[in-house]
Formats: structure tokens, sequence, C-alpha cells
């Protein structure tokens, strides 16, 4: 059995997170989170109008699901829509977690790192929990952690690219420097064995939307996520073999006399 | 909906009463905000089999039932079938192949060259005015309507078969029986298209806020709707017989009816834009808001019982599913008036 995923004082079976956009009706988003298993969801509210609360049924449909919600700030370009749109979205959800988006370029909705510590401090200061989704820089990510953030979202690729892992190097260095903070895959896994790969690197979670929401089944690939980011932490813990040049038989090769069994050579 | 029911219905020997919440010359439901697209294979896409059998039925009866209506009332409806362009621009240009890989998956075997893709003198050819772009696809089997012709011709076939048209009543609907603020009305049957106003009676009935700019320019004209893909909006010009050209359309989970946002505007405007340069210079001449009516599954739904018939949840797809689920509603009603007889 896997570990717990532990964010904020609460621990989650699951260690897949789920976004609610984009889905072909909210009958098949609701289908596809039971699918998946995620405890936690995002849901978004910038277009909506929240002030009139004109998006209540769909809100509430959402809510029935039962998991950890998961307001974030997608379309805010600077620290104070972020905070307006947070303060609404705590009254109208009951909720003080907090996904942080701050978009620094419209067309791929790179995260803006000024704005993002500028925001977070705020946020946290106001009793927010704050989860950032964030670039794979290993300066930001600390930027962020000094403000007092205790979960980092840095991301695989932008957006809705399905790219996976673009930058392995800086994930794995976020992985090793940062050996403590709960690290997750936010944006651009495109496929379970991508989620997988995130959790096998060590990650603590991964989250994702348009995989799902987009794929021709997104039930069926709900599921197929939540067996492969399952089996990947589960492969991260019981710890993955070193990779080796050649193949090494596990059992000695009785049958051909020892000068003939050449030693490997290096290349 | 109901107009078109209406007037199916007043085709045959019965006595019919139309209630309309808002006025008759503007209807205060969706039908008058949207743009008329007849799409079944693009929205087939992004959602269910059940609505491209429905529209292509649909597709089918438009064609007898617009010319019909036009010999009636002797004004165009303006129902076209040249079916639409699909493009994509400079960075989008991955969207394409995606488009056509997944309607070829949900397409009939035998629906499969509905879906041409264009090159570029292909593309010229069908639609001068997409001179910057490399490819396209062109879908056959669409069609589009000019709902703001088809309106008023409707409305005024009802009054040539000597319907009853009650404007400004918002009613609820009951079997046999029909509520306003101050009075009770008895009919055989009733039969409920309120969209959203029938959220007393449906489960789970939401609007969804589409928002839609009218444009008006002499310098470029578009032959057929075209829809130009993006990874995160589904946006469509429809050309109109008046020159004029509809961009729509947000897709906003809210039922807020307030004016179009300075947002959606820059999206539809620049989507138009980058259709063709000289759409910079058009007027904007109108914006239209309005929330469609959708149920969780986003599909449409048709309860009967005795005395009263329930459609709603048209959603997206109002000019779409309209006669496929008037013709149901045709065959349920004469159904239930033979019982009754």
């Amino acid at each position: 059995m896997a570990t717990q995923l532990s964010l904020y004082g609460k621990t989650f079976a699951s260690r897949l997170l789920v976004g609610t956009a984009l889905y072909p009706s909210p009958a098949v988003m609701r289908a596809s989170v039971e699918a998946s298993a995620a405890e936690i969801i995002t849901l978004s509210l910038r277009r909506q109008n929240p002030e009139q609360q004109q998006g209540k049924i769909l809100w509430d449909y959402i809510r029935e699901s039962g998991c950890q919600l998961l307001p974030n700030t997608a379309g805010c370009k600077t620290p104070r829509e972020v905070i307006a749109l947070a303060e609404m979205s705590r009254e109208i959800f009951a909720t003080d977690w907090l996904k942080l988006e701050v978009v620094g370029d419209d067309y791929n909705l790179q995260p803006d790192p000024y704005g993002l510590v500028e925001a977070a401090r705020e946020l946290i200061k106001r009793g927010f929990k704050v989860l950032p989704y964030c670039t794979d820089d290993l300066v930001v990510c600390r930027k962020l952690l000094d403000v007092g953030c205790e979960v980092l979202m840095p991301w695989g690729a932008p957006i809705g690219t399905g790219q996976g892992l673009l930058n392995r190097y800086n994930l794995q260095t976020l992985r090793e420097r940062l050996p403590d903070i709960p690290l997750i895959v936010d944006a651009g896994i495109g496929a379970p064995s991508q989620a997988a790969e995130a959790m096998e690197l060590g990650f603590d979670a991964v989250l994702l939307n348009t995989a799902i929401a987009k794929a021709q089944e997104p039930v069926l690939m709900a599921r197929a996520f939540k067996l492969a980011v399952e089996s990947g932490r589960c492969a991260f813990e019981a710890g993955l073999m070193t990779k080796r040049q050649t193949a090494s038989p596990s059992t000695p090769t009785l049958d051909m006399p020892f000068w003939q069994q050449v030693a490997p050579t290096e290349p | 909906m109901g107009r078109l029911l209406a007037w199916r219905l007043s085709r045959q020997d019965l006595e019919i009463t139309l209630f309309e919440a808002g006025s008759l010359a503007v209807p205060a439901g969706a039908c008058w905000a949207a743009a008329g697209m007849i799409s079944p294979l693009s929205e087939l896409v992004h959602s269910e089999q059940k609505i491209y059998q429905l529209g292509l039925r649909s597709l089918a009866l438009w064609e007898p039932w617009a010319a019909e209506l036009e010999a009636l009332v002797g004004r165009p409806v303006s129902f076209r079938r040249a079916g639409s362009i699909v493009v994509a621009h400079g960075r989008d240009r991955a969207e394409l192949p995606m488009f056509v890989r997944e309607l070829q998956s949900k397409l009939p075997s035998d629906s499969a060259a509905d879906v041409r893709p264009l090159d570029r003198a292909q593309l010229q050819k069908l639609e001068p005015a997409l001179e910057s772009f490399e490819t396209g696809i062109f879908l056959r089997d669409e069609g589009d309507i000019d709902n703001r012709r088809l309106l008023p011709v409707l409305l005024e076939s009802l009054r040539q078969q000597r319907v009853t048209l009650r404007e400004h009543t918002a009613v609820t609907c009951e079997r046999n029986t029909i509520v306003t603020e101050d009075a009770q009305y008895h009919f055989d049957c009733v039969i409920d298209c309120r969209g959203l106003g029938a959220k007393d009676a449906i489960n789970g009935l939401r609007g969804v806020r589409g928002e839609v700019l009218v444009v008006q320019t002499n310098e470029v004209q578009l032959q057929r709707p075209v829809r130009l893909l993006h990874p995160r909006y589904q946006l469509y010009a429809v050309p109109r017989s008046d020159g004029s050209t509809v961009i729509g359309a947000t897709e906003i989970e809210s039922e807020d009816l307030s004016p179009i946002s300075v947002r959606s505007t820059m999206e539809l405007s620049s989507a138009l834009y980058s259709l063709h340069p000289a759409f910079a210079e058009a007027r904007i001449v109108e914006s239209r808001v309005n929330c469609r009516p959708a149920t969780m599954d986003n599909l449409p739904t048709v309860h009967c019982e005795p005395g009263l018939v329930r459609l709603n949840g048209l959603y997206r797809h109002g000019y779409l599913l309209a006669p496929a689920l008037a013709e149901q509603v045709e065959k349920i009603i004469a159904q239930q008036l033979s019982e009754v007889a």
C-alpha cells in the first residue's frame, strides 16, 4: 500500500487531482471525477460573474462530489485581481484552499513568477492555503516557500499542451533540492505514462484536466490516469532499479563454461 | 422551438394557443441570440451520437420546411446548405488534424467523405476570403438558417393559421393546464418549451451564457459558416444575406444575462480579424447575450405524460435539433389526441 498524500494538514488516499473544465457535459465531468478517484478538484469562476452567483447550479453539482474543492484564479493577471477573486471564492465555496494562478502570457498561460510571489505573500497573510501553479524554476519555487506556501505545483508543460515533462532536469532538481515539500506536477500532462513518469520521479501528486476532459472517452481516461498515478507512486516507494547497460541474467548460466561468459565491453 | 412546433401543429386541424414570456417581435429565449448554425458534423466532436443523428434529420427537414414557410408567407428565411469550413490559425494548426481525427473516430464509416481536407487552392476556390490560410477542412453536410428572418416568418405563418398568440405572458405548465399570473387555461395537451423558464419542472436545468457579435462590412464576405479552431474556444463566423456577419460564441457556465464583457468582445473580434484583416474596419452593429438551457448531460430532454409534453435542454443546438424534435413531438401529440378522442 502506498503512503497517503498530506497537504496543509489534511491527508488524501488519492494522488491525482483533476480539473472540472472542458468536459462534454457536467454529467460526464462528474462520472470522470468519480472514475479518477480524485479527492481534490479544481474549479474556475473568473468569467462566471461570481458576485452574482449565476453559476451556482453547476458549483452545487460539483460540490456534491464530496471532494476537497480547490478554486483557482485562472484568468487573473495581477495580484489585485487574484486577491479579489480569492476572497469571493472563499466566501462562495467556504474553503480557504486556493490554486493560485497568475497568468503571465495569454497565449500559453505561462505563470508570472513575480505576480505569483506577490499574490502568495498577501493571500497567506489573509489565511489562505495556497497551492501555486508555477514554472519549474528552483529560485521561484524557493521564493514561494519563503512567503509561506507549503505546497508547490510546478508545470510539466504549458496548460493544455499534453507535452508531458518537458524539462526533466529542472523537475528532478526541484525534487532533489526540496525533498520535504509536497510537489505536484500541474499542467501539461497528456498521457497516463507521463503521469506515471512524474510519480516515479518522486513527485507527490499530479494535477490535470485537458487530457481527461478532451479524451474521446473521458471516464475511461480518468480510470487510466488513476491507475497510472497509483502505479507510478507504488514504483517510487518500492524503489526503481538502476538502469544497466547490458542484460544481466538473474540465474547463473550453468551450462556455459566460464571462459565463454565474456565480460561485456563498456562503451 | 415553441414557435416551430406551433407552426407544425397548426398545419393539422387543431386549435392552438402560443404563450410567449417576452415579446413576439423579440422573443426572450436563446433562439433570438443564436447564429442559426445547423452543423451536425462539427458539433459531433464535442457531443454524443444522438446529437449527430438528430442533427442530420433536422438538416433534411429544414430544406422542405423552409421552402414551405417561404411559400406560405412570401418572405425568405435564408436556409443555406452550403457546408461549412474549418480553419486554424498559425500556431493552432495542430488543432486541424486533431479535429479530423476526433471527427472520423465518431463518424460512421460511410460518412467519412463528408469531411474533406482542403489544400490552399481548394480552400481559395470555396472561400476566397480565407486567403491567409494554407489548409482547411470542408464539412459537406452542414447548413445554417437566418433566425432573424425565420422567427418573424414563423410568427406570420401562425397568424395566417389563426393560432391564438399571447405575448408578455409568463406561464407555468401543468397537465392540460396553463397557469398565468391571473388566469388558468385548459387544453387537451400542454407543450412546455419554456427553456430556462421551466426550471420549476426540470431537475438540473441550467443556463450556459453565450455571447455573440454582429458586424457589418462591405469589404469582405464569407460564403458559408467558418469555424476557427482554438485550443480553448469554439468560435465561428456566419455570413448573413444582408451582408452582416455573426460571430460567436462564448460558452460560460453562468446564468448571467448582463451585457457582453470586454474580454469576450476582444476574443470574438480578434478571431474574426484573424479570418481576414479587412474585418478590422467592420462595424460592430449588435452584441447579443443569452443563456442556453441545458441539462446536466447536455442532451435534449423530452418528457411526456397524458396532457403534457415537456421539451427542453436544446443547449447550443437549438436550430440543429428543433425540426427533428418537433417531428417527434408531433407524433406524441397525434397519439395523445387520438387517445382523448
